[in-house]
């Protein structure tokens, strides 16, 4: 088996041992990057040299006796939306073109405080908005699995290079479900954290109440590694950050026993809309963990047919002032049309620096602010994410953990979805209640279908239930098999 | 017909506070371009607003000084508009929650008691500053961008450009006796928006308002109220109407123009910031905040009429200085406020004045202006020797008695010692003694000539009384 | 509910963006579909509920400290499409 086939555990306990160097392995992972780059494109920016800098330095380190990371001299491939000082952060927009943040986000931060090594930023869908990333200023990426299909989106490149063997771990970010949706899509393990358990700071902001952090990787174990070392309380930059309970620990606490654990199946989460494929293979997994002692029963989360639409106003309502700042005057793309006024430069610089969706957005979020409109929009979508916080808090009261579709399909062929953006929507059904709600969803895949695209399951837990989440993803993933999946290419 | 004026106002404050309200940037005056500069208030992607903690304890203080209601649970909300000096686009304020609400500020107007009620006072961030004279287009300075203010919005309260100076002087005084700004108008660190409007005396409609711009002084609000009341008026006499718009004061051409009207009102978009959380001001930080709120400008002013005796101006003038008043009221403990209040009103203002410091940066302290006015109450130093110690009170850290030993003006009182030198006068200035014999007045010029025998150190009371008593012997 | 193309028009304005070329058109378009989506919300009822401040969590401050770790050649220079006179420069812009 080759370095770039093994997982980060694996890995780690390999570097530990001094059985290989994070050199070799690094050019092994760039070595794997070079022969199937150009069939997934997974990447905006390789970061090659100083990557093999980076783990110069580990070796260095290692030698010298000092006490490692588990993480150190371990390759992670960071979403383009998650500043790296000096190195391009684009968030795949033209907008962002040419931008090298001055500043590291906290996570990059916490991540060199490991000593990983950074292989560069991954492709995503623009500013994190879209669900396939074919809405990237620099190009789609395909899906490893099957290079003619999408790889999910927004972290499409994150998951897609870990997927293909590039990475065995990557940085994304997920506002609706921008991590769990290519994860599933991809057949790698992703973890949407806890609301404020991953410093923001530092990760473009698409919509700040939603947006969150999180690990992809090839296993639980993985994941649980990545999330050890990215979680945090950060009160010196982000006021929204949390102390967690499980800070820094959950690789060590794993446990695969879900015997007597409590395992709620929202019944309108498997309805119309969702592909057969999908639902077996959830029902299936359901299966799964009944034969390993667990509970598993219906339960009913009604106000899921008004996700959507609480989704789209709020997100698109904070990214239309999130947003507002890319206005050519200070960083990024500026018009070389405006003349000498300053709202044609305001206009034109962002017409021309943002994609369609991006407006799309911006558009509907100025909508739903504006004077006449704010109370039937965006105050009532408030007021109803309040109710759907209620709703999943009532649902815990019940069981430990619920299992859904992750998306009503599996990967579909690139430029299907593009011309209506309402189907497009209709695809984030899932996932889109755990950001509204804050809650943690794990990702993993639990099969797959007649195109041997993989099919992904989503774990919900109640707030801070990440240790019981990866817990139950850890028993599937042991039962099943299911794990390290490298695709072919 | 007659008009009533009515005014309100929207004052804006700069906290003192010593770093930026959403980061850890500095927030003093006059620094070089964009040097007091990070990614969060030059708004960078990813970059993300923490509150200082200051900013809302200095903004609940104002309230509590002015009588509001303060809201123990507030937020903060965006107000989103492009201008190149807001980097975010929008600036972090806040909308339906304000931190301090409904309070109200009491002030004189030519010795009439008048109010004002305030509507809110929230908490938000300064936007940069454009330079227009560097280049050729303009040049975006982020250095205030993150500075505190606190925006104070009055109801209609007030009646004349008189009142609406007066309410300002009283906020500032306010400000500065809560120790949270500068109050240094040449820094910009008050600045006011004013809304007019005029109605025919006695009616109690309001009339269609006009908001003014860039009024950057008191006095320029002053100069602004009266012409737009004037101008209101002449367009309502001669038939017009008053249109709602936002009007630009010009400080140096005295007249106002045009800046937005009615249609191209804004859409601020305001709604919660989504950045930050919200904030509690639990029992124990309130109390701690009132018990930092010391006597107020106007309770002291009017103690100081009734109490102490004083006139209008003289208690305007301590009490329009925290320190001063701070001073006189720990003096009047100890010795009779009149006498305490001449020294502050006199010589030490005048110190003060001349040197151009302010009283917290001298080391003159109530105690020792308490010495002096005993020493000269005492008889042991004269006033005038008085007006030459205080410089040192202001300087050193000597007590008052060892400065009056140093510089040798003790006053001496002692009868056998001053007696020789009465006798010593006499007997030298025979032209004196003759012109005394011949029924002309002569004290005067034997007082004077004995300070001048005694080092100006003789006690003149019991000079003349000592001179009357040789004279008489004669 | 629909929403004319004049409405259209006074949000791009507001958000800064051009409505005057042909891909806005398209772009009017989606926004009916996208508004006729979200409208979905109105037929839920939520009773007296609101979320004027969410206070899940509460109080996250900064001291009053000052740090001080950027300059203006490392923060501002390096991203500004237009560096002059110590910042970034626009067109003039009248008040």
């Amino acid at each position: 088996m080759a370095l770039y086939e093994k997982t980060a555990a694996e890995l780690s306990e390999l570097l530990a041992n001094k059985e290989i160097s994070a050199v070799e392995l690094a050019k092994d992972v760039f070595a794997r990057t070079a022969a199937v780059e150009d069939k997934v494109q997974g990447y905006v920016t390789l970061t090659e040299e100083a990557a093999l800098q980076q783990a110069e330095a580990v070796d260095k380190k290692r030698a010298a006796g000092e006490e490692l990371s588990a993480l150190a001299g371990i390759p992670v491939a960071i979403k383009d939306n998650i500043c790296t000082k000096g190195t391009l952060t684009t968030c795949a927009s033209k907008m962002l073109y040419n931008f090298k943040p001055p500043y590291n986000a906290t996570v990059m931060d916490k991540l060199a405080a490991h000593d990983v090594v950074v292989t560069g930023k991954a492709n995503m869908d623009e500013f994190a908005m879209g669900s396939s990333c074919e809405n990237s200023a620099a190009h789609p990426t395909h899906n490893p699995h099957g290079l003619t299909r999408v790889p999910g989106g927004s972290s499409g490149g994150s998951a897609a290079v870990v997927a293909a063997g590039e990475a065995p771990l990557a940085l994304g970010s997920d506002t609706g479900g921008s991590i769990r949706q290519p994860a599933s899509f991809c057949g790698v393990v992703g973890l949407k954290p806890t609301y404020g358990a991953v410093s923001r700071y530092g990760l473009v902001a698409f919509a700040s109440s939603l947006d969150q952090i999180g690990p992809f990787g090839r296993s639980i174990e993985d994941v649980a590694m990545l999330l050890d070392a990215i979680t945090g309380h950060d009160p010196l930059h982000d006021s929204t950050s949390v102390k967690t309970p499980f800070e820094g620990s959950v690789r060590a606490n794993l446990n695969a026993d879900v015997k007597g654990m409590k395992i709620g199946l929202p019944k309108e989460y498997f309805g119309a809309g969702i592909s057969d494929e999908v639902r077996e293979s959830v029902l299936a997994a359901a299966e799964t963990y009944k034969s390993l002692g667990a509970e598993v029963f219906e339960i009913s989360l009604p106000l899921v047919e008004y996700a959507l639409p609480v989704y789209y106003i709020l997100s698109s309502a904070e990214a239309s002032s999130n947003l507002a700042r890319f206005d050519g005057v200070k960083y990024g793309y500026r018009t070389p049309n405006a003349g000498d006024d300053v709202i044609a430069l305001y206009v034109k610089s962002r017409s021309e620096g943002f994609g369609a969706e991006v407006q799309r957005r911006i558009m509907l979020g100025t909508y739903v602010l504006s004077s006449g409109y704010y109370d039937a929009y965006y105050k009532k979508a408030r007021a109803a994410q309040r109710k759907i916080r209620e709703e999943f808090a009532n649902a815990f009261e019940k069981c430990d953990v619920i299992l859904t579709p992750v998306a009503p399909t599996t990967a579909y062929e690139i430029g299907s979805k593009t011309t209506n953006p309402l189907e497009m929507y209709a695809g984030d059904i899932c996932t889109v209640s755990v950001n509204i709600a804050g809650l943690p969803g794990l990702v993993q895949p639990c099969g797959f279908d007649g195109n041997k695209m993989p099919i992904g399951m989503q774990l919900i837990g109640p707030r801070f239930g990440e240790q019981t989440l990866l817990g139950a993803g850890l028993a599937f993933e042991q039962a099943s098999g299911l794990k390290n999946i490298v695709a072919a290419l | 017909m007659k008009y009533q004026p009515v005014i309100g106002l929207e004052v804006h404050a700069e906290l003192s506070t010593k770093s930026k309200i959403y980061c850890s940037c500095s927030t003093a005056f006059g620094a070089p371009i964009n040097t007091h500069t990070c990614p969060v208030c030059t708004g960078m992607p990813g970059a993300l607003p923490v509150l200082n903690k200051q900013v809302v304890h200095y903004a609940a203080k104002m309230g509590l000084a002015t009588g509001c209601t303060i809201n123990r649970l507030c937020k903060a909300d965006r107000k989103n508009y492009f201008y190149p000096d807001l980097p975010k686009a929008y600036q972090i304020s806040q909308f339906d929650v304000p931190i301090c609400e409904n309070g109200e500020v009491f002030f004189y107007v030519d010795g009439e008691k008048k109010s004002c009620r305030l509507e809110r006072i929230h908490f938000e961030e300064d936007a940069g500053k454009l330079l227009h004279d560097e280049i050729d287009g303009t040049v975006v300075d982020f250095n205030r961008c993150g500075v505190p203010l606190i925006e104070m919005v009055t109801k209609p309260d007030l009646h004349s450009s008189a009142e609406a100076k007066e309410f300002l002087e009283m906020i500032k005084t306010t400000l500065s006796y809560l120790d949270i700004c500068d109050c240094k108008m040449e820094e910009g660190s008050i600045r006011c928006d004013v809304n007019v409007s005029i109605r025919p005396e006695g009616s109690e409609e309001l009339g269609t308002r006009v908001e003014m711009k860039n009024i950057n002084t008191f006095s320029g609000a002053v100069r602004a109220i009266d012409y737009e009341v004037a101008r209101q008026i002449e367009v309502v006499e001669n038939g017009g109407e008053i249109q709602q718009e936002t009007r630009r004061w010009d400080d140096v051409k005295l007249k106002n123009t045009v800046m937005r009207t009615k249609e191209d009102a804004q859409d601020y978009r305001y709604f919660p910031d989504p950045d930050l959380i919200a904030v509690e001001i639990d029992d124990e930080w309130m109390h701690k905040i009132e018990s930092e709120i010391p006597e107020l400008p106007i309770a002291r002013y009017e103690r100081y009429l009734n109490e102490y005796g004083m006139t209008a101006m003289e208690a305007r003038q301590i009490s329009d200085s925290f320190a001063k008043a701070e001073l006189l009221d720990a003096a009047a403990k100890q010795v009779k406020p009149k006498a305490a209040a001449n020294w502050i009103l006199s010589d030490i203002s005048k110190y003060l004045n001349d040197k151009g410091v302010d009283l917290p940066d001298t080391k003159l302290t109530a105690d020792k202006l308490v010495d002096l006015v005993k020493l000269i109450e005492a008889g042991t130093i004269s006033g005038a020797a008085g007006k030459k110690v205080l410089p040192a009170m202001f300087e050193t850290d000597e007590t008052v008695e060892a400065i009056v030993e140093r510089m040798g003006l003790k006053q001496v009182s002692d009868e056998g010692a001053i007696l020789a030198i009465v006798q010593e006068v006499i007997a030298k200035n025979e032209k004196a003694v003759a012109d005394f014999k011949a029924g002309k007045n002569v004290t005067g010029f034997l007082v004077g000539q004995c300070m001048k025998a005694s080092k100006g150190q003789g006690n003149p009371k019991v000079i003349n009384k000592l001179i009357a008593q040789e004279l008489a012997k004669l | 509910m629909a929403i004319s193309r004049k409405e259209i028009e006074h949000i791009a304005s507001l958000a800064r963006l051009d409505s005057t070329g042909g891909i806005f058109d398209r772009l009017a378009d989606d926004m009916q579909d996208i508004v006729g989506m979200v409208d979905k919300l109105a037929e839920l009822d939520l009773g007296d509920i609101t979320d004027v401040i969410n206070t899940e969590r509460k109080n996250a401050f900064h001291e009053d400290v000052v740090i001080q770790e950027y300059t203006p050649d490392e923060l501002i220079e390096p991203n500004a499409p237009d560096f002059q006179a110590g910042g970034v420069a626009v067109p003039r812009v009248v008040e």
